[in-house]
């Protein structure tokens, strides 16, 4: 049975309607970044790589360091060493043996060598630990340097151009057709007159031939986002060209210039490589992960490990900064906002 | 709605198919030419399956100046003598007999035998006089006609200069089957010289009604020599040699067909090799010395040796290199045995001289290298001893040298191993290596423009003139303002006077005396390692003969015995 | 939307029937949309010619500046040969009037002669050996692209699943790891160990399989990542939405919405990416032994042949640029927000 309980009228006050208080946001106001930064906090797989490349950039700098090798230190009676890690060497792998004319042979114990190179060596005998992880630290800086110029000069360029149309355009996917038409190699070979090899005339050659692709996929994505309706709307507010550019279409785009940026690094480190083949990159006995998997390669069949590590580190590195990408794109796109 | 996933497909199979008839079009179709045959056909032909390593540059054997040329030559073409089996001895070709000598022994008279080219033309004297004539005609260019001539037949270096007509050269035709050829002074090369390709007669009637074409393809060529030349278009990566039938000795030559291909990359020539697609193969890099087991592998000795050149002055100023015990230091302070076992690996061995080994015998019957023994070795000691010493003289603590190399793969291992080893030996010696392009650095050489540079010299004919002129005062090799009048003497001396009061023993001598001065007393070079070519042989591949100079091989007396 | 459809298949095929005024309209549209297409191609091209003209011209001058002669008888020459060598071709002039002699032969349709392959007509040498280039940057192209598409397309629909990260593995793989590692290990084990596909050379259908799928690596990863990412965005927009709730299977959504969208970007770089790839991967020709251009051109730099270094700049230029032209034209036809602005402010 229900019973009714009767609740006096005098107990209900009416509601107190505040319009003003409509107009309080309760959640602390957050900036564009603070709001993308919560989101990438939330992705996993973005957490992790980042994670990652912070070891990887750690590692780079402390690797070198960690054991008592220095990174050029010759030693011809070692040289081709497999590798050989203490304690993982008793799981079969790594144990310092290689097939030698079809047998299984412990260089270390043939040649009486108490060492552990943890990488193996190289055919000079030095220490490939030690190797790798500074190259690393030099073809990371490659990967930065060609990012950056990539989305400052390419970027820029590309949305004037496409912005802009007509004759500015024109003229523009000109001087891109021209310069992508010039064989690199010629331009690269009388860099060698004027440049010493180093860093700096890698600098230069990735300056100078490094943007283009940016470039042409920024305006053609610019071609495509500038006649949606927002652009219309700002304009009609009265925002500059610059302000649409930067701040409504760019970001559109965010994912497209990752992606590209993305194909760009590993294209870098090996131009770069193939500049120290040139005899412009960087001169021995330095060396980058694109010479070392170069020399690495040249030894595949017998020696893998050469390539293995370093091909392995950027492999790492590449599917860090992907996923990583990812998670910034998704982030950062407006369209993916909840 | 389901017209696009239809289409899709449709544009899928389309560019299949697509793909699939550009595949066959741009490709040979033709599987006979040269996709090998391992061990002869059914038909029981010998088919043998070798390697180049790049494409032939031109057949005109006036023009050539590269191995790969020079060698395809030597298969289809051939002179008045050829090399022989032995590799070294030269033999009988288009001559039909030893030539006759006069008292001089400035003129040589050779009686020719009854050959003919591969269209029927008879092999006359006027085509020798017509070759030779084009290669030390100046409007030809030809790269080595005035190198080789010069200086050894009569009148060459003045028809190069434009001072005399080529018609003056010292070769003449006597008939048609007696060449006579005249010296501008007695030579102990002579026989051996005429092997080189640059002596090979020319059919002129038909290259004069060829114009233009001559040589631009194996169509377009008539041959003299135990094979002729086929399925060569002219720019292609491969081509065949097949048995001459016209050929004066065919009964020596064993194959019927040898199919040619370019492979640039190490590790495909293993892979054929494996696949039995080629029965030889050059094993370089690392290969070399992992196959070393293999019971296929064999080392095949070349005379060219390796050496470092010291600039004595650079941009006219004398560099620290001007000093002779800082050159005699550098000399001795890496350890070349380590270099060509580890780093080489192919069979390559270190130098402690000039002159190669297995090139030249003395009169007396000794190897050369043997007779003049080890000029200097390794020896860390005395080397820091010597730079000291050097340092001192020159007044300086720290010296930094630029090393000037090539850009193949070998040369980089070197230079590491060389900095190496010559900073940790010589203290307060940085060394900076710049490995350019082969042009960059020949650029370079010729105007002087390095510290050291790792150089190297084949012999072009069987004397030891040929590395003993490298270093005569201003000589075009030289490039390092190194200037011995002592060994200027010795070398001129022993060239121009021989058989003029110089005898053969006498001429050995002064050559042996003269790189005692060369690498002993002055340092002017720093030898570092002999060249050895390791290669992959079939056992059934029997023949093959390797040459010291000109032409590599000789394919003539090859055969395959299963 | 199915206006847009007509319009562009007037523009390619204006026999359709047209049955009534409507109709027609259309096709004047079309027409007309045809005429200024036809307007902006001759300026486009007209601007290509200027292209190559710059190209060439900045070309020889920088070659010129490099050093050393393309006679490289490795010092055998004396002086006064080497002299007479550069008389023969011409190379004592002053630079100015090299050029002058080299762009009037180019119009006579001459490109000089190779020093290098002693006399041989450039063009005859490019005209040879173009052929194995092109037909494998082709086959590598449609390969991967195709192969590209279809993994970017599985990736986006399947999102997050491990088909996702797969194929993003298999897109970085592809992309940092250089394609010669891939034409060793595939000759190795394809070719040399199973021996079901030939180890090298050039003589058959067969022969490009392996060297095409070593070459294909690259373009599947960029084409896979392109269309992932474009297909993700264009998943989540409202008119997908749309078509879903209207009963559009996804492959039906992906192919006929996502796709369009996705092709902006990846056949802008697509683009370039063919020329590269048709005009010769020297790694990948060198160790299949393929009588490519790769080689050729290389070799050319490093030897100073200025005949066929220009030759083949040209050759490369035209299809650069004529390649650009097409994918901006592509741009118009794919997006037709692109062609109604007429690429104007």
């Amino acid at each position: 049975m229900i019973v009714e309980e009767k609740i006096s009228a005098d107990k209900f006050q009416p509601a107190h309607i505040d319009a003003a208080k409509g107009e309080v946001i309760e959640k602390p106001s957050l900036s564009f970044w603070q709001d993308s930064w919560l989101r990438v906090r939330k992705n996993k797989g973005a957490i992790v790589s980042l994670v990652l490349l912070v070891l990887l950039i750690l590692m780079a700098f402390v690797g070198p360091h960690i054991n008592h090798y220095g990174f050029n230190n010759q030693d011809l009676t070692k040289s081709n060493l497999p590798p050989r890690i203490p304690g993982i060497e008793k799981l079969g792998i790594f144990d310092g043996t290689q097939n030698v004319g079809g047998q299984k042979v412990n260089l270390y114990e043939q040649k009486g060598i108490k060492d552990y190179y943890w990488f193996g060596t190289d055919s000079l005998g030095r220490d490939l630990f030690t190797r790798v992880w500074k190259g690393t630290r030099i073809s990371l800086y490659i990967a930065f340097l060609a990012a950056a110029i990539n989305m400052v000069i390419g970027v820029a360029y590309g949305a004037i151009s496409g912005y802009y149309g007509g004759k500015v355009d024109n003229v523009m996917q000109r001087i891109i057709e021209v310069l992508s038409g010039i064989p690199d190699l010629v331009v690269v070979i009388l860099m060698i007159l004027i440049l010493k090899p180093g860093i700096l005339s890698i600098t230069v050659a990735l300056s100078i031939t490094g943007w283009v692709g940016m470039a042409r996929v920024v305006r053609g994505q610019i071609l495509k986002l500038k006649s949606q309706e927002y652009v219309l709307a700002a304009k009609t507010l009265g925002a500059k060209d610059g302000k649409i550019i930067f701040k409504h279409l760019i970001p559109n785009m965010a994912s497209v210039i990752i992606i590209n940026t993305m194909f760009i690094i590993p294209s870098a480190i090996f131009f770069e490589s193939f500049l120290s083949f040139i005899g412009l990159g960087l001169e021995a006995p330095k060396a980058s992960l694109g010479t070392l998997i170069e020399d690495g390669y040249k030894v595949l069949r017998f020696l893998p490990y050469q390539m293995l590590f370093p091909a392995a580190i950027l492999s790492i590195i590449m599917i860090a900064f992907n996923l990583l990408a990812d998670g910034l794109r998704d982030a950062l796109d407006p369209k993916m906002r909840d | 709605m389901r017209k696009t996933k239809g289409r899709l497909g449709i544009l899928l199979a389309l560019s299949l198919v697509l793909s699939m008839i550009l595949g066959a079009c741009g490709t040979k179709s033709n599987d006979s030419s040269n996709a090998s045959s391992p061990k002869g056909n059914a038909s029981g032909k010998e088919v043998l399956n070798i390697m180049e390593t790049a494409e032939i540059p031109t057949m005109n054997t006036f023009m050539a100046q590269d191995a790969v040329s020079y060698n395809a030559m030597n298969q289809v073409f051939e002179g008045l003598m050829r090399l022989g089996q032995d590799g070294v001895t030269p033999v009988l070709g288009m001559a039909a007999e030893k030539p006759t000598v006069n008292k001089d022994q400035t003129v040589y008279t050779f009686k020719l035998r009854d050959a003919k080219w591969s269209n029927g033309d008879p092999v006359t004297a006027n085509d020798f006089v017509y070759s030779w004539r084009q290669a030390i005609d100046p409007k030809n260019s030809s790269p080595y006609g005035a190198y080789m001539m010069g200086g050894v037949i009569k009148n060459a270096s003045e028809i190069a200069a434009k001072k005399k007509k080529p018609e003056e050269l010292g070769v003449k035709a006597i008939d048609d089957k007696t060449l006579e050829v005249t010296l501008e002074h007695p030579i102990g090369y002579f026989e051996s010289l005429m092997t080189f390709p640059l002596f090979y007669p020319m059919d002129q009637k038909y290259i004069e009604s060829k114009g233009k074409e001559y040589a631009s393809n194996s169509d377009n060529m008539v041959y003299n020599g135990p094979f002729t030349l086929t399925k060569w278009n002219g720019t292609g990566d491969s081509w065949t040699y097949e048995k001459n039938p016209n050929y004066w000795d065919k009964d020596s030559v064993k194959l019927s067909q040898i199919n040619v291909n370019v492979v640039k990359d190490p590790g495909t020539v293993i892979n054929l090799y494996d696949t039995n697609k080629l029965d030889w193969g050059v094993l370089s890099g690392e290969y070399a010395a992992q196959y070393k087991s293999n019971p296929d592998y064999k080392v095949l000795s070349d005379p060219s040796v390796y050496y470092l050149k010291f600039n004595q002055e650079r941009s006219n100023q004398k560099t620290a290199l001007a000093n002779t015990d800082i050159r005699k230091a550098i000399s001795m302070a890496f350890d070349k045995e380590a270099m060509a076992t580890t780093i080489l690996a192919n069979g390559s061995t270190a130098a402690n001289g000039l002159y190669p080994k297995d090139f030249l015998k003395t009169p007396g019957g000794e190897d050369v290298r043997k007779a003049n023994g080890d000029l200097v070795k390794y020896n860390a000691k005395e080397a820091k001893a010597l730079w000291e010493k050097g340092l001192k003289a020159i007044g300086k603590s720290k010296v930094s040298l630029e090393l000037l190399s090539g850009d193949t793969d070998s040369a980089k291992k070197m230079d590491e191993y060389l900095k190496g080893q010559l900073e940790k030996n010589l203290p307060g010696l940085t060394i900076t290596l710049s490995e350019p392009p082969f042009k960059v650095r020949l650029d370079r050489d010729d105007k002087q423009d390095y510290d050291i540079e790792f150089a190297g010299w084949g012999p072009d004919y069987l004397d030891l003139y040929t590395f003993s002129n490298l270093f005569l005062t201003g000589g075009d090799q030289n490039r390092m303002s190194y200037s011995d009048p002592e060994y200027d003497k010795l070398v001129n001396d022993a060239y121009s006077k021989l058989g003029k009061g110089v005898t053969k023993d006498q001429y050995f001598q002064m050559q042996l005396d003269a790189e005692k001065i060369l690498i002993q007393k002055d340092a002017a070079i720093a030898p570092i390692y002999q060249k050895a070519i390791a290669v992959l042989q079939k056992s059934y591949v029997k023949g093959i003969v390797k040459h010291p100079f000109g032409p590599d091989y000789s394919y003539k007396w090859a055969s395959i015995q299963k | 939307m199915e206006r847009e459809y007509i319009n562009r298949c007037t523009l390619f095929f204006p026999t359709l029937k047209l049955s009534n005024f409507d109709e027609f309209l259309i096709f004047i549209e079309g027409f007309l949309g045809g005429a200024v297409m036809a307007k902006y191609f001759v300026q486009r091209v007209i601007y290509m010619i200027i292209t190559l003209f710059l190209i060439a011209s900045i070309t020889f001058f920088l070659m010129k500046l490099m050093p050393g002669t393309p006679f490289n008888a490795q010092g055998k020459l004396s002086p006064e040969q080497i002299h007479i060598m550069n008389e023969k071709y011409g190379l004592n002039d002053p630079v100015p009037v090299q050029y002058a002699h080299y762009m009037l032969n180019l119009l006579k349709g001459d490109l000089g002669t190779s020093f290098q392959l002693d006399n041989r007509d450039v063009s005859t040498l490019i005209a040879e050996r173009i052929g194995p280039s092109a037909t494998l940057g082709i086959e590598a192209l449609v390969f991967g692209t195709i192969v590209g598409i279809l993994l970017g397309v599985l990736a986006a629909l399947k999102q997050n699943t491990w088909l996702d990260y797969g194929s993003t593995l298999i897109a970085v793989i592809g992309k940092s790891i250089p394609s010669f590692v891939f034409a060793a290990v595939l000759q190795l084990w394809i070719g040399a160990k199973l021996q079901w596909l030939p180890v090298a050379y050039w003589n058959g259908f067969s022969y490009t399989i392996l060297p095409s799928i070593a070459l294909a690596m690259f373009p599947i990863a960029i084409a896979a990542r392109f269309m992932r990412t474009e297909m993700i965005d264009v998943l989540s927009s409202d008119y997908i939405v749309l078509a879903r709730a209207k009963g559009a299977s996804a492959f039906e959504i992906a192919f006929k919405h996502g796709f369009r969208n996705a092709l902006i970007p990846l056949i802008t770089v697509m683009g370039p990416l063919a020329v590269g790839l048709m005009t010769g991967s020297l790694v990948i020709e060198n160790i299949f032994s393929i009588p490519g251009i790769g080689n050729q051109f290389v070799q050319s730099i490093t030897t100073n042949d200025y005949g066929v270094i220009m030759g083949t700049t040209l050759l490369f230029a035209i299809m650069l640029v004529v390649i650009i032209l097409i994918v901006d034209l592509l741009y118009g036809v794919i997006d037709p927000r692109i062609r109604l602005s007429g690429g104007k402010k």
